[in-house]
């Protein structure tokens, strides 16, 4: 399933089939966290990128979805109406700036309706002007739900200004085969190089998601070829496909000449050419990388270093970096079990659960750190949550007992815990939970699914009591953490539970908390109104945090410039980066 | 040019003797668990256009005499000493490779099994002319002409046809005669028939046996043939070796050797042919027990824990002591190697009319 | 002969149709719905059948399976809608017959992905092939016709060693050193003929050809040893002796020639299983060949991908059986076909 994170172990073993979406934030306040290597970026110069094993789904902007190639996309070769600048500060790398557009769009209406302006000195790679039309047209393909498959489509669905068909999904079917045209020609129009969205409802933070997904960026309807375009890059940034993208093997990127630095201020392109290899196996990235040797020297990747090889990162020295995921693990009792219905016992459960050994289990802190919210901490709106954060790290077996005493569960209260498996290190983390709970009076079950896991427990009959999931936010707002993981009105459908696979039911306190949020005009007081939901969700014990994935990163060390910014995930920010000559 | 050694040319020139002279032949092969004497110490001779049968029973030494001969225990762990001379050559005296030209040429062999004898992807012709190739360098065209030739000298219909099958598609009689005609293309001195009948149907090895004939009369080759079935050696041979253990047991001329054994192995070999000469009162013995370890013969007389005649013999001389081969009672060539004061008498009154009762009476009159 | 080849080439094409619908059928049993690794993050459940409509998967398993069927006999168009034919031709690829169908995921035709593809594992295959039966064969040989003695007992200790070693650990090993630490060869790239010539091609090829083919050589050594320690035994190598051939010709025109039958033969057949069986060497060495495209195609539940391979490499297995049996007949006169 393409939702959400696996265990670590789980990520390194299986062939990474769950990293959809790392949007959200890096951290600052690590050691190593936003490290940049000594040496300032020149212009000149060959870099790699190691795609390595997992390849590249799309280049469709409007149906690419993966953090990585967002990331990259947007620093080498599309731009949008706003982007996101090259910076480590929580705040600056988080805040849109303009990019194609001449400012970073004006709503009238706190959110309602936005405008904006593209600049009339951009040019495509065949040196035609970026017009407003390319940028409706290429809102408009997300609705091609038979086509464009695969992308953020449906924040446009919930949005903008179209009536739904039966079927829940909008009237307007794109432009293929143009049903419903007209109302989508009234949702979105163009006047001169000033473009106009009209949604339902408002959206404040709508500038943030065109900076860190790329779903609204402009496209050419003239050379659209639907499906088929998959791996056509058509660039209006500073490099350029130069031939083919060839799927398992990469790609070369070159300088496009259409492309005026004047008119761009967040990508340096310091190299000349960018090398994408896809394809190879962390080992073998990992083995150059910590040689430093041959080409390696000039790559940076995306791949974390194996926990193999862990041993071996002091032989990087400085060119080792380490900063703190987007994602969060967490377990969450099923509320339609008939132990974890009783408040008392998921108190009890949430007392007696042991972060610290799961860490411990999962490889320790250079791997992970342990968190107290769903909402990671890189994201606007988090808060510490009351509910967690007093607890030690290890749990606190005496007060699980006691609040044990309350559960109205017939004692030993037996549960079943349903993880992700299948790897050593995953069992060891599932039995390091589950030695606290029975410490505290559970008498747990272990149940490791494989790669069924997502299609299992989003079943709403499942006979699970607790279960683990892990996200990561699409971008840096706790819109993007709560609703899709606890808003039930969106989640339980009849044959399927969603991403809310515990079954929680806010009601219509927690119901109209989500919507007071996501109404708010102003950033900060919206932040403030989902931490509040947040700790909702703590008091309900609706889910229990465990922590935050660390990354591991080694970059060549003829690299120049390197910085995990904020504004990329946490990963190399290409649009500063350079190399030696 | 004379490559041959002094002493090989002094006999040649000095002694007109027999075509092949085995002296003290010993073929011994080491192994993990001892020395196994196959051979052990042999001795004959054999002139040109004489037949030579060589009997008895498997693993008595009769093939490995033979291979050694051929000089085929070359280049394996086998240990051949005395003396082997092909028309005055000590033929353990020359170099693996004068040996190798001499295969085929001089002496040759045909096998028991021509099927797996002949090689499966050659066609007969192809394996033919190979061996008349390596003797002389003509053309392939020649040497193929030259196999038809042989074939149809050995009675294969439409043989320049038939030369261009495959061994598979010949049947069992007529790839024995393909392999003679291998075997006498080169018109050796000396043929080594190994079996040569024994995986034929009964109706062909006959006719088979009139072809050896017939070849050997032309030819004028020396034969050796090496048969468990003393049927072939009476039809065939002038000379027969009795073979036991590694050991000639008895020798002499074929007549002789049938009509006055005096070695109670070779008594034992007559009652085990059926029907040797047509008498229906002929009773089938078969000898009892196994054949002897070669690792670890017996002392004595190695056949003596099969002999039933031991006991005739005073004191314990069959377990003790080593029979030499000698004249027998009726003299001349006749030589065996045996402890019994009188054997042509026992056989005469005990053994002949238990195995052919009316050849007994007929000798109880001569007597 | 014709008539043989005939029938044997018409099982074949019924094998292959069976293994077709079977591999449809494993993936409608599979309990994972195949469009929810397409629809992405956030996909409602309206979404997701639309998108398993687009993609066909909504369809029932045989009219799939015939769809398929029809576009290899006749070609097919992706996505066959022909509305959209009227109002955005642009965006229907028509593929050719022989189609094996279309990715979604890789959005291109399966033809043109195994054109990609083929000539990359068909190089790794061919270079390891010559490797393997080349190494194979001389130290086969080689042992076997020093029995016995240290060579022999060298030979075969280290093809046991060969033979015991996993195939991803004799690559990661050989990529680690030779080509990263000790810097002895490039980092291995597949270059095609047309891009770096015969040099680059090779010099790309060394290590995963090597480590690819030590698991076969190790293999093909033994059997070979014994073969024609087995084959110097019969009585027509005795034969040949006694005929007064020289030890050159009894050795390789007698025993040989009867010990490399089989091994010949075999290797035919392994040479068609590597097509889209070097899985793991193509993984270690990043060789974008058919083993790698399956494994990819497998780990997304790319159904059209998968089908294509399956169908394919059951191809050449069944063509190398084919031909095998064929050459059999020719080198060996006793096998007749029919």
């Amino acid at each position: 399933m393409a939702f959400t994170k696996k265990p670590l172990a789980a990520l390194a073993a299986t062939a990474l089939a769950a990293t959809l979406a790392a949007c959200g934030g890096g951290s600052g306040d690590d050691d190593n966290g936003g490290g940049s290597s000594s040496g300032k970026a020149e212009k000149g110069g060959d870099a790699i990128f190691f795609v390595g094993p997992r390849t590249v789904e799309h280049w469709d902007p409007q149906r690419m979805y993966i953090g990585r190639d967002l990331n990259n996309s947007g620093r080498l070769f599309y731009r949008s109406l706003v982007a996101l600048p090259a910076s480590n500060d929580p705040v600056e790398g988080t805040t849109p700036v303009p990019d194609l557009a001449t400012d970073t769009g004006t709503t009238e209406d706190a959110g309602k309706t936005w405008t904006f302006t593209v600049r009339d000195d951009v040019k495509w790679e065949d040196g035609q002007p970026i017009t407003c039309e390319d940028f409706k047209y290429g809102a408009s393909r997300n609705f091609a739900t038979d086509v464009i498959i695969g992308g953020p489509a449906n924040y446009l669905f919930t949005y903008l200004d179209i009536p739904t068909g039966d079927d829940d999904l909008p009237a307007y079917k794109g432009p293929y085969s143009k049903k419903g045209q007209e109302l989508y020609d009234q949702a979105v129009t163009c006047e001169g190089q000033t473009i106009t969205y009209r949604f339902k409802k408002a959206w404040p933070d709508f500038p943030l998601s065109i900076a860190q997904l790329r779903y609204l960026d402009p496209y050419r309807a003239d050379l659209d070829k639907g499906d088929a375009n998959n791996f056509e890059i058509i660039s209006n940034g500073p490099y350029k496909l130069d031939g083919d993208w060839k799927e398992g093997t990469g790609g070369k990127f070159v300088r496009n000449e259409n492309w005026d630095e004047s008119t761009d201020p967040i990508r340096k392109a310091y190299p000349d050419t960018w090398d994408f290899r896809e394809g190879d196996t962390d080992e073998a990235i990992y083995e150059q990388l910590l040689a430093d040797s041959g080409d390696a020297q000039y790559a940076v990747t995306e791949r974390r270093l194996p926990p193999a090889l862990f041993s071996r990162k002091d032989e990087a020295g400085d060119r080792y970096t380490q900063v703190e995921s987007p994602y969060v693990d967490y377990v969450l009792p099923n509320f339609n079990s008939p132990v974890f219905k009783d408040a008392n016992c998921r108190e009890a459960l949430k007392l007696a659960t042991d972060r610290a050994g799961w860490i411990k289990a999962g490889g320790g802190d250079q791997y992970f750190k342990a968190t107290d919210s769903v909402i990671n901490p890189s994201v606007p709106g988090y808060q510490p949550n009351p509910a967690f954060a007093d607890i030690p790290a290890a749990g606190d077996p005496d007060a699980a007992a006691a609040a044990l005493e309350k559960c109205s569960a017939p004692k030993p209260v037996k549960i079943k815990f349903t993880y992700s498996g299948g790897t050593p290190t995953s069992d060891n983390q599932a039995s390091a939970l589950k030695a606290a709970w029975d410490k505290a009076g559970f008498e747990t079950e272990l149940d490791p699914l494989e790669d069924t896991y997502y299609a299992v427990i989003q079943k709403p009959d499942a006979d699970f009591d607790v279960t683990w999931g892990g996200w990561g936010a699409d971008w840096a707002s706790a819109g993007t953490v709560i609703p899709p993981l606890f808003d039930s009105r969106i989640n339980l459908t009849g044959d399927s539970n969603g991403n809310d696979y515990g079954n929680y039911k806010g009601g219509p306190e927690v119901d109209q908390l989500i919507d007071d949020a996501y109404a708010e005009p102003d950033l900060d007081a919206a932040a403030d109104k989902w931490a509040a939901v947040d700790a909702k969700l703590g008091e309900d014990v609706a889910y229990i945090p465990l922590e935050i994935t660390i990354f591991n990163f080694v970059h060549g060390g003829k690299v120049t410039g390197y910085a995990n910014n904020v504004s990329v995930n946490g990963y190399a920010d290409l649009a500063v980066l350079g190399v030696e000559k | 040019m004379s490559t041959t050694s002094p002493s090989t040319a002094s006999t040649a020139a000095t002694r007109p003797g027999p075509l092949l002279s085995v002296r003290e032949l010993q073929v011994h092969f080491p192994t993990q668990d001892g020395l196994v004497k196959a051979v052990d110490g042999l001795t004959f001779d054999l002139e040109a256009g004489k037949t030579l049968g060589i009997v008895g029973e498997s693993g008595s030494g009769k093939s490995v005499s033979s291979m050694a001969i051929m000089g085929l225990h070359r280049g394996t762990n086998a240990q051949v000493s005395g003396e082997i001379e092909l028309a005055g050559v000590n033929l353990l005296d020359i170099s693996a490779d004068e040996m190798r030209r001499k295969r085929g040429r001089d002496v040759s062999m045909i096998f028991q099994d021509p099927l797996s004898a002949m090689h499966p992807y050659y066609t007969v012709g192809n394996q033919i002319a190979e061996a008349y190739r390596v003797h002389h360098s003509v053309s392939r065209k020649i040497a193929k002409q030259r196999a038809v030739e042989m074939l149809d000298r050995v009675g294969i219909p439409t043989p320049e046809k038939r030369v261009n099958d495959y061994p598979h598609q010949f049947s069992g009689g007529m790839r024995q005669r393909a392999m003679i005609a291998m075997g006498l293309i080169n018109d050796p001195g000396l043929l080594i028939a190994d079996e040569p009948t024994t995986a034929l149907d009964v109706t062909v090895q006959a006719q088979i046996l009139d072809l050896l004939q017939d070849l050997q009369r032309e030819f004028n080759s020396a034969v050796i043939i090496i048969t468990h079935d003393l049927g072939v050696v009476a039809e065939m041979a002038d000379d027969v070796l009795v073979m036991y253990a590694g050991r000639a047991v008895e020798h002499g001329p074929c007549k002789e050797i049938l009509t006055h054994p005096e070695m109670p192995y070779t008594w034992g070999l007559l009652s085990s042919v059926p029907d040797l000469s047509g008498d229906t009162g002929a009773r089938l013995v078969p000898i009892p027990g196994n054949p002897p370890s070669l690792l670890n013969p017996p002392s004595g007389c190695a056949f003596h824990p099969r002999c039933p005649h031991r006991d005739k013999v005073p004191g314990d001389l069959c377990r003790t002591e080593l029979p030499l081969l000698v004249p027998g009672e009726r003299g001349g060539h006749h030589t065996k190697r045996c402890h019994l004061p009188n054997p042509d008498a026992i056989y005469a009154t005990e053994v002949l009319p238990e195995i052919a009762p009316d050849l007994a009476v007929e000798r109880a009159k001569e007597l | 002969m014709l008539a043989y080849v005939i029938r044997r080439v018409f099982a074949g094409v019924i094998m292959l149709i069976v293994m077709s619908i079977v591999t449809f059928a494993l993936f409608f049993a599979s309990p994972i719905d195949q469009e929810s690794f397409i629809c992405g993050k956030n996909c409602s459940a309206a979404q997701k059948k639309e998108t398993a409509a687009a993609m066909g998967y909504d369809d029932s398993f045989i009219n799939q399976w015939s769809d398929f069927a029809k576009g290899v006999v006749a070609g097919r168009d992706f996505p066959d809608d022909p509305k959209l034919r009227e109002t955005a031709p642009q965006t229907i690829v028509r593929c050719e017959a022989p189609c094996l169908g279309y990715s979604r995921e890789r959005g291109d035709t399966v033809t043109n992905l195994i054109k990609d593809t083929f000539p990359v594992s068909f190089s790794l295959a061919v270079a390891a092939f010559v490797l393997w039966m080349a190494g194979g064969i001389l130290f086969g040989v080689l042992a076997a016709l020093k029995k016995g003695m240290l060579i022999d007992r060298g030979v075969v200790g280290l093809s046991l060693i060969g033979f015991a070693f996993p195939t991803f650990f004799v690559g990661l090993l050989l990529y680690k050193f030779v080509a990263i630490q000790w810097g002895l060869t490039e980092i291995p790239r597949y270059t095609s003929i047309a891009e770096g010539g015969i040099g680059g091609w090779l010099s790309g090829l060394t290590l995963p050809a090597i480590t690819l083919c030590l698991f076969f050589m190790a293999a093909y050594v033994r059997m070979t040893r014994s073969y024609v320690i087995e084959s110097f035994q019969e009585d027509y190598v005795r034969t040949a002796r006694a005929k007064g051939l020289p030890e050159r010709t009894v050795t390789f025109k007698h025993a040989l020639r009867a010990a490399l039958t089989p091994i010949v033969t075999m290797a035919g057949l392994d040479f068609a299983g590597l097509m889209g069986g070097a899985i793991i060497t193509e993984s270690v060495f990043n060789y974008p060949g058919m083993g790698k495209l399956a494994v990819l195609a497998s780990t997304d539940f790319d159904l059209p991908t998968t089908v294509g391979l399956v169908i394919l490499l059951a191809g050449f297995v069944i063509a190398a059986n084919i031909v095998v049996d064929l050459l059999y007949a020719v080198i060996d006169p006793r096998v007749r076909l029919g």
